[in-house]
């Protein structure tokens, strides 16, 4: 009797483990959060309309949503309304992007994703929105740049935040320097930015008078204000340009910045895990290339100083904006996508994105349908913003149009922190992007 | 029959107890093992495209002047720091095993706390302690008139930042072992070398070190493997730079792979590593005797 007791005891012990070890394997850092399910749990059910009732939709979004979340309030309200319940899945964007191929081929992909690239990516596995939703009501270019797949014809994603690239400044260094920003009618020039940046720590003493994020689209709208390019038309083909000699102009004044100390090497030569949007909440860097999402953040975070929305400057050719953003996309094997479509004919429509901006306090990417900020300064940052999405270069769009990142992304990133950190000169860096570029590719570089 | 029925048992409990960790083994590294090994020969991008390319990953691997530079740089780092695993955990155990240091049982537990730590957390809390631009120790230097060392901007600080935290998150657990071999000693013989007159040195040197050889061996094997295969600690830390002056081996293939979505070039890359940290081990196996002799 003892001796069964004991071998059954020790096959349980062993089943456990055993399940126990699974179950971690299989966790893929996603966290679930059964968020509103109680209401209205029950038998799924469509009513005549078509609507949908009573059903759970999955969620993935890429972090924890706080309470006055924009997407969070949306669909909590849609549940309130369609007597749906939703559940979220918390993944990041990195995560999403290594995990996605394992969650589509074990068929447990979520109903809805919130997504930076996934579904442009694999346009395959998602729902062409434009079926869904009636796609002219979209601003043409954020639709195309979030929305649209990489590779095919067709929208997989609906923009739910549409971003811009901007420069933030510390006004009160900027008065203390006696330095005016410049403004549309009267930019700085590329030249202007690097010698008013260390103007400002001249005569201010802050740390860094300029820093960037460490991203290749931040590093890239001054590539494209020189008249840079990475791609160009070449029929029905691409051209690799990204070693140009105007673009390796661009990243040796881009690396005599750091070297100089006028920006903090250390983000750019890629050794640490700083982030330079800190910097300036410290007030360590007196202007910041960052982008329109840290402008909600900076308001509700920075209160020892000043700080505001300042006009980018001009290169040898032109301002220059880099526009992107997220994007809803409903996979097409999610076990309740009926769901997910029911909620984006929902949410975009006229009242309802217009209440999802209100909250959201971003830049709108449906025709006619704009925030509307309280305060002033609020409202005068947001037209700069506005305008920077203006700046948007055709450039950017022929290089978008090719898809070059379904090659390399983070490669071209690494490439410049390379040139940065002085391991390679900005030639050797670019021809070396140029020639992986080609070999992934198959275009060939530019004479 | 009864013998026979006896040595059944036997066996089948042999099999109950080996079975779970066989069958884990199996699951979390056999199947993996076969299936690297096979994607190794194919282009897969971690998606849909799958198809047999032959020897071409580890032709290309091997014209990888990138792929040389990584290893390289990865030896480099295990053999400057792999006297420091081996012998400051020792020198600590020998200290904590004395019985002339009083809170030995205090400072154990001090020195095993980081090993409880994640490899992670390891990297925030060293760079809490070495970032260039609000880390302590930077901070403690401007405080006494100094200049703020580059911690992020010189290859050789970024390394030694990184050795350091892989020492300071490591030493507990190789104290432990050591605690255990030392313990083990029969006091005996270390009785004997009093009564013979033998220096403290000459104990340590003639008595406790080579009946340490196969904890020693042990330490040995598992540090060097810890070190060839760094690569969490350096996420939290250094992220592979300055430049790419601290991406090692294991950085370089999760890149290729995870990053780069080139799931058969980063599985051949894996299968060239294996071989060779199974070569290394093999060599360490032969010179030290399996921990026979140091």
């Amino acid at each position: 009797m003892r001796k069964s007791l004991s071998k059954v005891l020790a096959a349980t012990l062993s089943a456990a483990m055993v399940f126990a070890m699974a179950g971690c394997g299989s966790s893929d850092k996603a966290t679930t959060d059964n968020t509103n399910q109680s209401a209205t749990e029950g038998t799924s059910e469509s009513s005549e309309t078509g609507e949908v009732r009573g059903k759970t939709m999955k969620v993935m979004i890429s972090e924890e949503p706080s309470t006055d979340n924009a997407l969070k309030n949306a669909l909590d309200k849609w549940a309130a309304e369609s007597g749906n319940t939703y559940e979220t899945i918390i993944l990041s964007n990195d995560d999403q992007k290594t995990k996605f191929t394992s969650m589509a081929k074990n068929n447990s992909l979520p109903d809805l994703i919130s997504t930076v690239g996934i579904h442009q990516l694999y346009p395959e596995e998602f729902v062409d929105v434009s079926t869904i939703v009636d796609i002219s009501k979209f601003e043409q270019t954020p639709l195309n740049i979030i929305g649209k797949a990489f590779t095919e014809d067709v929208y997989s994603g609906l923009p739910v935040q549409f971003t811009t690239t901007c420069f933030y400044y510390n006004e009160d260094l900027f008065t203390q320097a006696g330095i005016e920003a410049p403004t549309a009618e009267n930019p700085w020039t590329l030249d202007q930015l690097y010698e008013n940046a260390a103007l400002l720590q001249e005569k201010t003493g802050v740390k860094y008078g300029f820093a960037a994020d460490v991203s290749r689209a931040r590093y890239d709208i001054l590539m494209y204000a020189n008249g840079g390019k990475l791609v160009e038309k070449d029929g029905d083909t691409f051209k690799i340009t990204l070693n140009s000699a105007t673009n390796v102009d661009t990243l040796n004044q881009f690396v005599k910045a750091n070297e100089d100390g006028v920006m903090p090497k250390a983000i750019w030569a890629g050794a640490t895990t700083d982030n330079p949007v800190e910097y300036f909440k410290n007030g360590d860097a007196a202007i910041l290339l960052s982008g329109s999402w840290n402008y909600n953040t900076f308001a509700n975070e920075i209160s020892k100083f000043q700080y505001g929305i300042m006009t980018s400057p001009t290169g040898s050719a032109s301002r220059s904006a880099i526009i992107g953003g997220g994007a809803l996309a409903v996979p097409k094997n999610g076990e309740n996508s009926d769901v997910a479509i029911d909620f984006l004919k929902w949410l975009y429509t006229d009242e309802n994105f217009k209440a999802y901006l209100q909250n959201d306090k971003g830049l709108s990417s449906m025709k006619g349908i704009i925030y509307e900020p309280e305060s002033d300064k609020a409202r005068i940052d947001y037209e700069k913003l506005q305008d920077e999405v203006n700046q948007v270069t055709e450039t950017f769009e022929t290089d978008e149009s090719s898809s070059w990142r379904v090659y390399k992304d983070a490669e071209y990133r690494d490439t410049l922190k390379r040139a940065v950190s002085g391991e390679l000169t900005a030639q050797e860096a670019l021809d070396s992007f140029a020639k992986e570029l080609s070999a992934e590719s198959g275009w060939s570089i530019a004479e | 029959m009864n013998k026979k029925k006896q040595a059944f048992c036997h066996t089948r409990a042999f099999w109950m107890f080996v079975a779970p960790a066989f069958i884990l083994f199996t699951i979390f590294f056999l199947v993996p093992l076969v299936l690297s090994i096979g994607l190794s020969f194919t282009n897969f991008d971690g998606w849909k495209k799958m198809d047999l390319i032959g020897l071409k990953n580890y032709i290309k691997i091997l014209k990888d002047i990138e792929f040389y530079k990584t290893m390289i740089r990865t030896f480099i780092y295990t053999a400057v720091n792999l006297p420091f695993k081996v012998i400051l955990p020792l020198l600590v155990a020998v200290l904590v095993t004395s019985k002339l240091l009083k809170g030995t049982t205090f400072i154990r537990t001090v020195v095993y706390i980081p090993v409880l730590l994640s490899a992670l957390v390891v990297g925030i809390t060293i760079n809490w302690m070495f970032g260039q631009e609000y880390g302590l120790i930077n901070f403690l230097i401007q405080n006494v008139g100094g200049t703020p060392l580059e911690w992020a901007l010189n290859s050789k600080l970024a390394t030694f930042v990184i050795s350091f935290a892989s020492n300071w998150a490591s030493i507990g657990y190789f104290m432990i072992l050591f605690i255990g071999g030392i313990n083990n000693i029969p006091r005996e013989l270390f009785e004997a070398a009093n009564v013979d007159g033998a220096s403290k040195v000459q104990v340590f040197f003639k008595i406790m070190l080579p009946m340490l050889s196969p904890t020693i061996f042990i330490v040995l094997l598992l540090s060097t493997v810890n070190l060839l295969k760094e690569y969490a600690l350096i996420q939290g830390i250094s992220l592979g730079g300055p430049g790419t002056s601290t991406t090692y081996i294991i950085q370089y293939m999760f890149d290729q792979g995870f990053n780069q979505s080139k799931y058969g070039y980063a599985s051949a890359v894996g299968v060239i590593v294996s071989f060779v940290f199974i070569i290394i081990t093999i060599i360490q196996f032969k010179f030290t005797k399996g921990g026979g002799e140091v």
